[in-house]
């Protein structure tokens, strides 16, 4: 689970000379909301997002239609990213859960994936969503369990073993701290080629552990 | 009827004589530069052919009176220290040297054909022993070849062309061989070997055909070359014997007037380079024309 | 239970934006007779990861497609229509400049040849290492270090040493590799591969496929696959597009192209391809009539129209388009669907002769021809100073070593192995054209060991050759009737005036009519060279012809033609025959009897069907789970050689197959020539493996 294979290789790139007004038809075009800028041999230069694109009305107030116009025309995409060296990347070997860590800390849906100052790729919050959504295997049909146990080593191991009795499979698995009790953990299983009823009765005699929510997808 | 039709097919399959000339001739025409060279080649072939007509004097037509002048109504382009007329000289002077550049080309291309297939073709001992004695027949400069040529068998017409086969030959020889080289690896002279067909028919039927392009062109530029020489020998006194209007000896002559009378010595040289620009001009439209859609 | 991964990855989350999307693109070259459609209304597109296969004969313009995606049409050619959309951008109507930019280091192109993208003078790791000092400003030493990292992906044996070795050092797949792995230094969006295993033996071929489809994978690379060759295209490919004569005929999905053809011209080139295994006594090939049109006079209707089994009126008036028949399924047909339903029938002219077709099995006869430890050296030339002085001793390259062989009358004998194996050389040497260094070729009984020059015009008569290179087999200078009529001349003692007639029943006898008879060579088709070559062979009625690799530099449809041909004319005139090929389907289809060759020395030789079956040489093994199958679902066991050919000059001892064999069994291999193992009266095998374990093997392809 590493930057490097779930990145988007390749990505769409924009030149500074490009002018906004192209950029944000390029951007609309793609259906994509970052835009790495760059120079020659793909070397990072710049960001743009939507937002960047916006100009800020403060620039504007003080001049005139046709004047606008010319200020908009002749800006170009060099003059509104984001520079190098503000832009926040990724090594292509982090876990995606430390590049998930940086976009929250920072408040941000992009990060650049750079190689010697090279892009080459881009991470976003939608890949890691795609993951997330991946890791629950949301697209495969099973049972979805919530169990809530104590917070102490060996109550997985206890819930594992009681579906692997069963000979059932699991397909996703994973934990948060119970957003409700401190001292608890909720951990998610899916489990397939295994009926409801079947799945709650043998996961209720788990012993300490409550099932908080079952459902079929 | 019968007959007519089944001779049909085979008449519709070849081109007719014009078609073929017209595809012939295409580069020709699609090259500017090929055709600066033409007109300028055709234009003293044009004077040589039609000498007597285009000048009243004759070329060793001597006037006391009329001598070192510049051009007049009456000697268009002036006359020479011995008062003959100038343009005469340079009309009939162009027979000559339209008649002797290709003709010791033609002599060249024949000594080093021959030579360059058998060298190339055979290879072996045959090749090293000829293009041994050909590269150290080029290792001289090819005017001082000339001269000892021209002193040992003295100066003529005749000794004057073997003198130009004999420096120009070792360059078509290379030439022919290298393609004779290529050539031999095809396909087609391994046919005619298992036909068991004799080496002279190899070379002669299946190799020297293929290289006639690029032998043409080359024979062209040699014949700028060979008028080049002649005019050389002229100037040096060993081309053709006095009385006669070599462009080359009519330099000589006229550069000891040069400052009283310049034109004596411009004309001459005009025709000259304006022939040698002009074979130069056409071969290499010609080459590069050809070789274009390649 | 198995969860379908595959499946997942299918239904893969990304918006796969296309890397490359070509829609209508009209490429025309300016010539002196004006401008010629080359290219006219092709559209497709190429996603991450994918590999786009563009499949077509010579001349169809699928190179120029990829030429005009990285704007190397030339002075002459020009894009007149349609988009180029790389990455989003449009490429078309751009300046040079400005060009440049926007693919930036984002396409990289790998051609035929190897050589045209290496700079013979600089030193292979120089090279490379200037991609990454030039494009990314990294020091000597980091560039370096990442040199040798891909150099190591592109699996190059040794590649320190390789850093260090100038380009003509390197074998012709290794200096493919390292171009492949030049392209990816740059980690490009777009990799445009023209042909890139084409020079390339079908062993080196099977392993540089495998490895392009490997980098795909892990590079996430679009590739754009060009090839003529439908086995190599099957192999690598995701999508393929089909191009005729400058059109898209037909797009979709490699298995459906493959298993479930829709467009006439799709389905007639799969009929025209040998599947490996059949015989010319079991099936027949059905080549494509008539020739491509030139791109200057085109059909005004649909473009393959005059050569469409299924052609009716409305084909000659209305051009067809490109459309989905089904999903995902595109063909330049209007009567796609029609033409799916129903089964292919051949056409009257076409039906084969079934009687002459079981007949074609000769009876195996006396051998015409009988060559007794046949050995041509070459001497090396030497450039040393002691050999200059006559010091030293002579080195020769032994193309042909110890080989013994007999082909009954009438029969066909294959011969295969990979370039600088020997088959050529061993060609020559029976004609004549290379001297014999030992051993002793004998023919109908005569003594033929002596250069052709020395021999009895009644025995060069005998002995005839078709040439590979059509553009070479015929004199540029002269009619196809005087070159046909030459050996009649000199051989036969037609007279004079009856020459005429009898090459014109020649013509007609290779499928050309008498309006050929004054045409030059540059008139005609490579195809219809070749067939003129056949006629000049066949004309003095020889009674063994040697075909050197006839149909490998033909098209698919010509070359299907073509072998009917040569069969058919064998058939009439009871020629034997010595068939050299590199392709396995074609000698299989084509011979009685096969012989394998490695570096000069014959590994099996026996019937056709007997080698092609287990019990195999490790080396014929190889070679047959190399030959590309124009079939994805058939399966095939992946066997790999490693290195290299070794040079022929210094073959290794004892078996010369034992450095590259992936069954060597130990020292016995290195010591001893191995011993001549009889599986039948006629099939032999060389090899130390005992005959019950190489029984054992399965067989290499299994078709579904």
């Amino acid at each position: 689970m590493l930057v490097k294979d779930y990145m988007t290789k390749h990505p769409l790139m924009g030149q500074p000379t490009m002018s906004v007004v192209e950029a944000q038809r390029f951007m609309g075009e793609n259906k994509i909301r970052h835009l790495p800028i760059v120079g020659k041999g793909k070397r990072l230069l710049g960001l743009v997002t939507r937002q960047t694109l916006l100009v800020h009305p403060a620039k504007l107030g003080s001049l005139n239609v046709w004047e606008i116009t010319r200020f908009l025309s002749n800006l170009t995409v060099g003059d509104v990213m984001v520079k190098a060296k503000d832009v926040i990347s990724v090594d292509k070997n982090a876990t995606i859960e430390e590049a998930a860590r940086i976009m929250v800390e920072n408040k941000i849906g992009c990060l650049p994936v750079l190689e010697d100052g090279i892009v080459i790729g881009i991470i976003t919050e939608i890949d890691l969503l795609a993951q997330l959504m991946e890791m629950m295997a949301t697209r495969l049909p099973g049972v979805r369990v919530t169990v809530r146990m104590p917070n102490v080593s060996g109550e997985l191991a206890k819930l594992v073993s009681a579906i692997s009795a069963q000979g059932w499979g699991i397909l996703a698995c994973g934990g948060v701290p119970s957003p409700h009790d401190p001292a608890k953990w909720d951990a998610v299983v899916k489990i397939r080629d295994a009926p409801r009823e079947a799945v709650v009765a043998a996961l209720e005699k788990v012993e300490g552990q409550q099932i908080v929510d079952v459902r079929e997808v | 009827m019968a007959v007519s039709e089944k001779v049909m097919p085979s008449i519709s399959a070849r081109p007719s004589f014009w078609l073929r000339l017209r595809d012939a001739l295409a580069p020709l025409l699609a090259s500017k530069v090929a055709l600066v060279g033409l007109a300028l080649v055709l234009f003293w072939v044009l004077v040589a052919i039609f000498a007597p007509f285009l000048t009243p004097y004759s070329p060793r037509e001597q006037d006391a009176d009329a001598m070192n002048l510049g051009p007049s109504a009456g000697h268009p382009l002036g006359t020479d220290h011995l008062g003959r007329d100038l343009w005469s000289r340079l009309v009939y002077g162009s027979r000559l040297i339209l008649v002797l550049a290709p003709l010791s080309v033609l002599c060249s291309l024949a000594v080093g054909t021959t030579l360059g297939l058998l060298a190339g073709y055979f290879g072996g001992l045959i090749d090293e022993v000829v293009m041994r004695l050909l590269d150290a027949m080029m290792a001289f400069p090819a005017v001082l070849l000339y001269l000892i040529i021209i002193a040992a068998v003295g100066a003529s017409a005749t000794n004057v062309v073997i003198a130009i086969t004999i420096a120009g030959a070792p360059g078509i020889a290379r030439l022919v061989r290298s393609l004779t080289m290529d050539i031999r690896t095809r396909d087609y002279i391994a046919a005619a070997q298992l036909r068991g067909e004799s080496p002279f028919y190899i070379m002669w039927v299946e190799i020297l055909p293929n290289a006639r392009g690029p032998i043409i062109v080359d024979a062209m530029l040699r014949v700028g070359y060979a008028v080049f020489a002649i005019g050389t020998l002229g100037f040096l006194g060993l081309g053709l014997p006095p009385p006669a209007p070599d462009w080359g000896s009519m330099v000589c002559a006229g550069r000891r007037y040069i400052w009283s009378n310049p034109w004596a010595v411009l004309w001459p040289s005009l025709a000259i380079s304006s022939l040698v620009v002009g074979l130069n001009l056409f071969a290499d439209g010609l080459r590069e024309e050809t070789m274009r859609y390649q | 239970m198995r969860v379908d991964f595959e499946q997942i990855t299918d239904m893969d989350y990304r918006i796969k934006t296309p890397i490359l999307k070509v829609e209508n693109l009209a490429i025309s070259y300016e010539t002196r007779k004006g401008d010629v459609p080359a290219v006219r209304d092709v559209s497709f597109e190429i996603r991450r990861g994918e590999t786009h296969g563009i499949v077509g004969e010579s001349g169809c313009g699928k190179s120029t497609v990829a030429f005009s995606i990285v704007n190397f049409l030339g002075r002459n050619g020009r894009i007149v229509g349609g988009s180029i959309l790389f990455q989003g951008q449009e490429l078309r109507g751009r300046g040079e400049e400005e060009l440049r930019r926007l693919r930036g280091d984002q396409i990289a192109m790998v051609y035929q040849d190897p050589m045209s993208a290496l700079n013979p003078s600089l030193r292979i790791g120089d090279q490379l290492s200037e991609v990454l000092i030039v494009h990314r400003n990294l020091s000597k030493k980091a560039a370096y270090e990442k040199c040798i990292d891909m150099l190591k992906r592109v699996y190059m044996p040794d590649p320190e040493a390789v850093m260090l070795r100038y380009p003509h050092q390197l074998s012709g797949g290794q200096q493919q590799r390292v171009v492949i792995a030049m392209a990816l230094l740059n980690n490009p969006a777009l990799l445009i591969m023209d042909e890139p295993t084409t020079a390339l033996d079908v062993t080196v071929e099977a392993a540089v496929l495998d490895l392009i489809d490997e980098l795909r994978r892990e590079f996430d690379t679009a590739i754009m696959y060009i090839s003529h060759n439908l086995g190599v295209i099957a192999r690598v490919s995701d999508l393929v597009g089909v191009m005729y004569a400058g059109e898209m005929v037909e797009r979709a999905a490699v298995e459906e192209v493959f298993l479930n053809p829709l467009h006439p011209y799709t389905q007639g080139l799969m009929r025209c391809v040998p599947k490996l295994g059949l015989s010319k006594e079991s099936s027949y090939l059905y080549p494509i009539r008539g020739r491509v049109p030139s791109p200057a006079e085109l059909p005004p209707g649909c473009i393959f129209e005059p050569r469409c089994d299924y052609a009716r009126p409305q084909c000659q008036q209305a051009h067809p388009e490109l459309r989905e028949v089904a999903p995902g399924h595109f063909a330049r047909c209007h009567f796609a669907e029609e033409i799916a339903a129903q089964k292919w029938q051949p056409p009257q002219d076409l039906i084969p002769d079934l009687a002459a077709l079981a007949a074609r099995k000769p009876e195996v006869a006396e051998p015409i021809l009988r060559l007794q430890q046949v050995k041509t050296y070459y001497e090396q030339e030497r450039k040393s100073l002691a050999s200059l002085l006559g010091l030293g001793q002579a080195r020769y390259v032994k193309a042909v070593d110890d080989v013994s062989l007999e082909v009954p009358r009438g029969c066909t004998l294959g011969v295969v192995g990979e370039s600088g194996c020997g088959k050529s050389t061993l060609a020559k040497t029976i004609v004549g054209l290379e001297p014999l260094t030992d051993g002793r070729v004998e023919f109908m009984g005569f003594d033929i060991s002596v250069p052709v020059s020395k021999r009895d015009l009644s025995l060069i008569k005998e002995l005839q050759m078709v040439f590979q290179n059509p553009d070479s087999t015929m004199n540029p200078s002269f009619s196809v009737g005087y070159q046909i009529g030459r050996p009649l001349r000199r051989f036969r003692g037609v007279p004079r005036h009856q020459v005429r007639d009898e090459v014109i029943r020649l013509l007609e006898a290779v499928k050309l009519d008498a309006s050929y008879y004054d045409r030059l060579p540059r008139q005609l088709s490579g195809g219809e060279k070749q067939r003129v070559g056949i006629a000049r062979a066949f004309a003095a009625r020889p009674n063994l012809v040697l075909c050197d690799e006839p149909v490998s530099s033909l098209d698919v449809s010509v070359q299907a033609a073509v072998l009917n041909l040569l069969l058919e004319i064998q058939q009439k005139y009871g020629t034997t025959m010595l068939f050299i090929a590199h392709d396995l389907s074609v000698v299989r289809f084509f011979s009685d009897f096969v012989a394998v060759m490695y570096l000069g020395k014959i590994c099996e030789i026996g019937p056709a069907e007997a080698i092609y079956a287990p019990p195999y040489h490790p080396y014929t093994e190889a070679l047959l789970s190399a030959v590309p199958i124009p079939d994805p679902s058939a399966d095939q066991k992946r066997i790999r050689l490693s290195g290299t050919v070794p040079s022929a000059l210094h073959p290794p001892s004892g078996c010369r197959f034992h450095t590259r064999c992936p069954r060597k069994i130990g020292e016995i291999c290195e010591r001893e020539i191995p011993p001549c193992q009889h599986v039948t009266a006629e099939h032999r095998i060389y090899c130390h493996i005992p005959l019950e374990e190489l029984r054992r093997i399965e067989p290499v392809v299994t078709v579904k």
